[in-house]
């Protein structure tokens, strides 16, 4: 039995050495030599000191380094904490403060380091350069880890005061890794194309579950040229494809699918939000022999909760499908009460995927999970079948792209802005990301401020994917008696706007 | 207005917010410089048809063509050049 997820990408080694485990750009590596590679990891943090539970951040671009450092800190017993490079350098030191890691997994002494170093004198940085090192001697892992030992930190949507970090065993990964192998029927023969962010649920998902079952994954560095990364899955005869609405929205914007020979695609999927029907079909229509499944989940559940078998995308249009493998889910009142078919509640999940809780944060973790069942925060309804469609979310989380926002984060920053007085950002419809960030701003007396000036402070204060989509100026933001922002009021006025 | 400076008026005002020509070289990578994303390259090709008057077809969507502001000088005059 796989406790770890180390223990799958093993059994992965020892079934085809030679395969290749990953390819990225003109590198192939197989599963031996990211084996060795990760043990190289695991031994050098050993020997620096790293005790079990340590926190490891990882600030990599989706890399075979990335790959190798993330199971290299599994190796050695360390938990890994896979930062996002966007990121602006404040948010990494906020999330590295948080999770007390003490060890920084780099590609190279950038800027953005040395910056760091500056903000967290506390870090060990180590460049990773692994690949002339491994060679083929096999080599045990330093240390085998308790199942429900944490494993990782993904950080979401906090804000710097209180960054919210989702902790994950090794039995959350491991479960979700297996069920989600399980549904898309991965085998050793698969390849995915893979263009998702390593760092969020989504994208750690598609790698280790890929891993796991001895196939490959092709590292894609996002897309910007669609039709490049199409040339590329049809080279190296792509049989998987992962994206979000926007992903697919992108593909479809400028070119036609079958345009290019994809003959291999056998599965395609979607998950991070709703995708319009109508691009979905689109997808169909032009490449009508790979299986396209729409999934659901949260990183609260380590990624996966449910899925649409393929075979039911026009039985049941708008439907997010059936909980994945031995996870329960439940469509409940506010008292926790399960409703019938039909109502709407908040959909809860409950099952071996669902996070230990947030890092640090017993408060924030008390709020989501009641006794065994995770609380998602969106709402939805189930079919008399149990089929779960979603009708939107009960938080105020702002959808772009892949990425998940908390308008407190927006909001943190442009209240440093000087000559703003009050703020309030909210997500509003955007054709190809589904939401965009829409700011209203009321300016202190006397100040003059302009649209311009207040995109040109968020570019410098906040990574492009934060970058609000709009300004409005307005008098005063909706508030309930008590003073409370009305963020909904916000959303509904969408893209009208107060001011027009 | 030169192709340059409609251009560079462009980028400036919609992914930089700043009429401040100095934050932008002709050379500089939009993708390493994290100018633009990938829903910013969509806007970017629909501006360059409508400004200029070009097609842009999937094959010319690569970063040889559109990567910097003289990547994309050239482009333009080359796909001009056709018409």
């Amino acid at each position: 039995m796989a406790t770890t997820l180390l223990d799958l990408l093993a059994s992965s080694l020892r079934r085809r050495p030679h395969a290749e485990a990953l390819v990225c750009g003109q590198r192939r590596v197989s599963y031996l030599a990211l084996w060795n590679a990760s043990m190289t990891v695991a031994a050098c943090l050993r020997r620096r000191g790293l005790q079990p539970g340590d926190r490891v951040a990882l600030l990599l671009e989706p890399s075979p380094e990335y790959v190798a450092g993330y199971y290299g800190v599994l190796a050695a017993g360390g938990m890994a904490v896979a930062l996002n490079p966007l990121a602006k350098e404040w948010e990494l030191a906020a999330w590295l403060r948080h999770s007390g890691a003490r060890w920084l997994l780099c590609a190279g002494r950038t800027r953005q380091c040395e910056a760091l170093a500056g903000e967290c004198p506390q870090l060990d940085m180590t460049e990773l350069g692994l690949w002339r090192r491994a060679d083929t001697a096999l080599s045990r892992p330093p240390t085998t880890a308790e199942p429900d030992a944490p494993a990782a930190i993904i950080y979401t949507s906090g804000t710097t005061g209180a960054p919210k970090g989702v902790t994950l065993s090794h039995r959350n990964l491991v479960s979700n890794v297996t069920a989600v192998m399980r549904y898309l029927q991965l085998t050793p023969a698969d390849r995915v194309m893979h263009v998702l962010p390593f760092c969020y649920s989504y994208g750690n998902s598609v790698l280790h579950t890929h891993l796991a079952a001895g196939a490959t994954v092709i590292i894609e560095p996002g897309l910007m040229y669609p039709h490049r990364l199409l040339e590329r899955m049809a080279e190296e005869r792509a049989t998987g494809f992962s994206g979000v609405p926007a992903t697919y929205a992108l593909l479809l914007a400028r070119t036609r699918l079958d345009a290019y020979p994809l003959d291999s695609l056998r599965y395609l999927t979607q998950a991070g939000g709703p995708m319009p029907l109508r691009d979905i079909l689109l997808v169909r229509e032009q490449l009508p022999w790979a299986a396209f499944y729409v999934m659901y989940g949260q990183t609260e559940a380590t990624a996966r909760l449910s899925y649409l078998p393929p075979a039911l995308l026009l039985e049941k249009p708008g439907s997010v499908g059936v909980a994945i493998a031995d996870t329960e889910l439940a469509v409940c009142d506010p008292d926790g009460r399960r409703l019938p078919p039909g109502e709407e509640g908040q959909v809860c999940a409950r099952g071996p995927g669902v996070m230990l809780g947030y890092w640090q944060d017993p408060e924030a973790t008390r709020q989501v999970l009641h006794n065994g069942w995770l609380w998602t925060g969106d709402l939805g309804h189930m079919d008399e079948q149990g089929f779960l469609y979603l009708h939107g979310r009960a938080s105020e989380l702002i959808k772009v792209g892949a990425y998940r926002i908390n308008p407190a984060e927006i909001e943190e920053v442009l209240l440093a802005m000087e000559g703003v007085a009050e703020v309030a950002a909210a997500g509003v419809p955007d054709p190809l990301l589904g939401q965009a960030i829409k700011v209203w701003l009321v300016p202190q007396p006397q100040a003059r401020l302009q649209a311009q000036q207040v995109l040109a402070y968020c570019r410098r204060h906040l990574p492009i994917y934060k970058l609000p989509r709009q300004v409005v100026f307005t008098d005063a933001l909706p508030r309930t008696a008590s003073g409370k922002l009305r963020r909904h009021a916000l959303m509904e006025a969408g893209t009208a706007g107060l001011e027009d | 207005m030169t192709i340059e400076q409609r251009l560079r008026t462009y980028i400036l005002d919609s992914f930089l917010f700043t009429d401040d020509e100095s934050v932008l070289d002709n050379d500089d990578s939009f993708l390493e410089k994290g100018i633009i994303d990938s829903t910013g390259i969509m806007e970017m090709v629909s501006f360059l048809e409508q400004e200029f008057g070009i097609q842009v077809d999937d094959e010319d969507m690569v970063p040889e063509n559109l990567d910097s502001v003289s990547r994309i000088i050239a482009f333009v005059s080359r796909k001009r050049a056709l018409v």
